[in-house]
């Protein structure tokens, strides 16, 4: 394996008494797509911000693109490309003065900042409405060019913050295409989201509450590691479900899915398989029962890592 | 061209992309310049002269001619009317008809032919007191030309102590008009512009490229102080043309001064910008720090030299006090670099500080 682009050592950030980011600590390799999940307020944009070098850490260290964050920021600055979540474009330019703009604070000139502007127009299939002004791009065009635009100068390195937040789904899954065909051309990626089905996306992923990281590993190895088990997916026509399944051997959760009730249990459990479930419940009295075999989500690791983290604290 | 200049640019270019698509701005800072000189300008020509007359001949002789003549001969006062008694004079004075009255007696010409003195009432509209004192002046010193005493004048003006600007011309109003609109729209456009980068979030955007601060600030910056000097232009061009203004000293040394000025001034619009990062604040303090030391501190309407200690030190912290009087120096007197080394010095004080401040907060909030 070859050196790691991200390397992020007990970094801290405190905001007077707050704790904003706690001793966190990663790598990131070349190529990959590494998801930063939280709620709000967890510490994602503050991590962000000092891997950016925008905000310098209280303690600890990191090293991006093998720039220290503290020592050498200008460095970093350079070989990164940001997205920010508030930001991504000047609404009142136009395409082609956003990208030559972002082209010049990259320090890009002459001749090469041409180019690159007029191929980031052809790619973000923006030619036609290059003097169009960005107000006036749909929402998903506009992210794809602020995509662009963030990687005019070719970073090693894009640091995407919420980076489809408010866009719509059929934008989003185009926009992830992109993302991973950027991952295969050999561009880190480090994207925080708040979608958990775009996590599924990432190579790996690391989730963050108050401040520190809980949980970091492949999406499959976090819901083995934290949501064991099998998945089944229960409907009913009447009858009480959970009274039902009372003292069944190996449940390990309940939860309600839409008027679905999605059943954790034990691999292991007698019950553990739609027939026999199904069976079980027929035998309690349930009418109409229906039982599916599902999948572990992301969502399932997140509620059960909070879940664990207030009780911890309480 | 050097990463540090190519980066200038790119900012500065984005920056004149963001004004052409908000003409207001420019409108604010080219137009309103100019609104304000003709408003100033004409106002005060009009005050002093065209002061509508009645006359109330009794005296019907060679003499009494001569003295209204002398009376309306220069452009201060111009008759509109001829009436019979002081009575019928009076309605014309309470419409507003007329803003004097002269009235002559019948003897008048025998008075003046043996030597003696010789009785003329003028009645002014007090109502109007500035206009009124410069009458009351001007027809005084006439009388006492015409003859040997004093004319009688019955008519009790209140002096106020306010600063008359119908004593001075509109070339004296000029570097103080001129101060008004530097200050005004370099901080105006300064605070605004920087406060909407921290109100859309593009600050930070802004910070994540390999821009330094100081390129950032330079490059929204810069077309800012490019415009000022525009506005210098302007308002010289106006002035010459329009109402006669000398020129007498140096137009570099002028210039020179000003951008001295202007830079001052992007330094306290920044400043303002900094603290508040709203729009709406932001030009609301940058209202109330240009209007009251440019417009009441300057010297511009109300002399220095009259206030209390107090106002009179905080006129001379504000840099546009001193751009009035290096202005006045070049353009009236003709005094050179000597003469208003003292007020650039005072200038550039404050933007020193201003940019200390600015700086220090800078990187407090934004990080790094």
């Amino acid at each position: 394996m070859s050196a790691p682009v991200i390397e992020v050592r007990r970094l801290t950030r405190r905001f007077g008494d707050f704790t904003a980011v706690d001793a966190v600590e990663f790598e990131v390799q070349p190529g990959e797509i590494f998801g930063y999940l939280g709620a709000n307020g967890a510490g994602k944009s503050t991590t962000i911000r000092m891997l950016c070098g925008l905000l310098a850490p209280t303690e600890g260290h990191a090293t991006v693109a093998g720039h220290d964050i503290a020592r050498d920021p200008r460095a970093v600055k350079r070989a990164i490309g940001y997205m920010s979540q508030k930001f991504s474009l000047y609404l009142d330019l136009t395409p082609t003065e956003n990208l030559s703009f972002f082209a010049g604070a990259y320090g890009l000139q002459g001749a090469e900042r041409r180019r690159r502007v007029e191929a980031a127009l052809v790619e973000s299939e923006l030619t036609e409405r290059r003097d169009t002004l960005t107000r006036d791009l749909p929402g998903g065009v506009r992210q794809r060019l602020a995509l662009v635009s963030a990687r005019l100068h070719r970073p090693q390195v894009l640091f995407l913050d919420e980076p489809t937040a408010g866009v719509a789904p059929d934008a989003r899954r185009a926009f992830w295409r992109e993302i991973r065909a950027l991952a295969r051309a050999g561009t880190t990626l480090f994207v925080t989201t708040h979608h958990l089905d775009e996590a599924e996306f990432c190579g790996r992923v690391g989730l963050m509450v108050d401040g520190r990281l809980v949980a970091l590993d492949t999406p499959d190895g976090l819901k083995k590691a934290h949501v064991p088990g099998v998945f089944l997916s229960v409907f009913a026509q009447g009858g009480d479900l959970r009274e039902a399944l009372r003292g069944v051997d190996g449940v390990l959760g309940l939860q309600p899915f839409g008027r679905r009730l999605r059943v954790r249990m034990a691999a292991d459990a007698p019950l553990a398989g739609p027939e026999a479930l199904a069976a079980h419940l027929r035998a309690r009295g349930i009418d109409g029962v229906e039982v599916e075999r599902g999948d572990a989500s992301l969502e399932d690791v997140f509620l059960e890592l909070v879940r664990r983290s207030e009780k911890q604290e309480a | 061209m050097t990463p540090a200049l190519v980066r200038t640019t790119a900012l500065a270019r984005k920056e004149l992309a963001h004004l052409r698509r908000d003409p207001q701005m420019l409108a604010f800072a080219l137009v309103l310049p100019v609104i304000l000189l003709l408003l100033f300008g004409y106002a005060i020509s009009f005050d002093l002269d065209r002061i509508p007359l009645a006359v109330v001949d009794r005296d019907q002789t060679a003499q009494s001619r001569a003295l209204k003549q002398r009376l309306t001969a220069g452009k201060l006062f111009v008759e509109i009317a001829r009436a019979s008694s002081t009575e019928a004079v009076e309605p014309l004075l309470r419409r507003g008809v007329a803003r004097a009255a002269l009235v002559i007696d019948a003897d008048y010409a025998r008075h003046v032919l043996r030597g003696e003195p010789a009785p003329v009432q003028l009645i002014l509209d007090g109502a109007d007191n500035s206009t009124a004192a410069v009458a009351l002046g001007y027809a005084t010193a006439l009388a006492r030309a015409e003859i040997p005493a004093p004319p009688v004048l019955p008519v009790e003006v209140r002096a106020r102590a306010l600063f008359n600007p119908g004593l001075r011309s509109a070339i004296f109003i000029l570097p103080g008009l001129m101060t008004f609109i530097l200050a005004m729209v370099a901080v105006m456009l300064t605070a605004l512009t920087v406060a909407r980068e921290y109100e859309r979030g593009s600050m930070e955007q802004l910070f994540a490229t390999p821009a330094r601060r100081l390129e950032i600030i330079l490059g929204k910056l810069g077309p800012y102080f490019v415009l000022g000097l525009v506005q210098v232009l302007l308002v010289l061009t106006v002035g010459v043309a329009l109402f006669g203004l000398p020129v007498r000293g140096s137009l570099t040394l002028l210039f020179g001064v000003a951008s001295l000025f202007l830079l001052a001034m992007l330094g306290q619009g920044l400043l303002i910008s900094v603290v508040t990062r709203s729009q709406m604040i932001a030009s609301q303090i940058a209202v109330l720090s240009t209007l009251l030391p440019s417009l009441l501190l300057s010297g511009f309407i109300f002399p220095i030299s009259n206030m209390p200690l107090p106002l009179r030190i905080l006129a001379r912290i504000f840099p546009a006090s001193h751009l009035v009087s290096a202005l006045r120096a070049i353009l009236l007197r003709g005094n050179g670099p000597a003469e208003v080394a003292s007020d650039c010095v005072a200038i550039a004080a404050f933007f020193g500080v201003a940019l200390i401040v600015t700086t220090r907060r800078f990187r407090r909030t934004v990080g790094a």
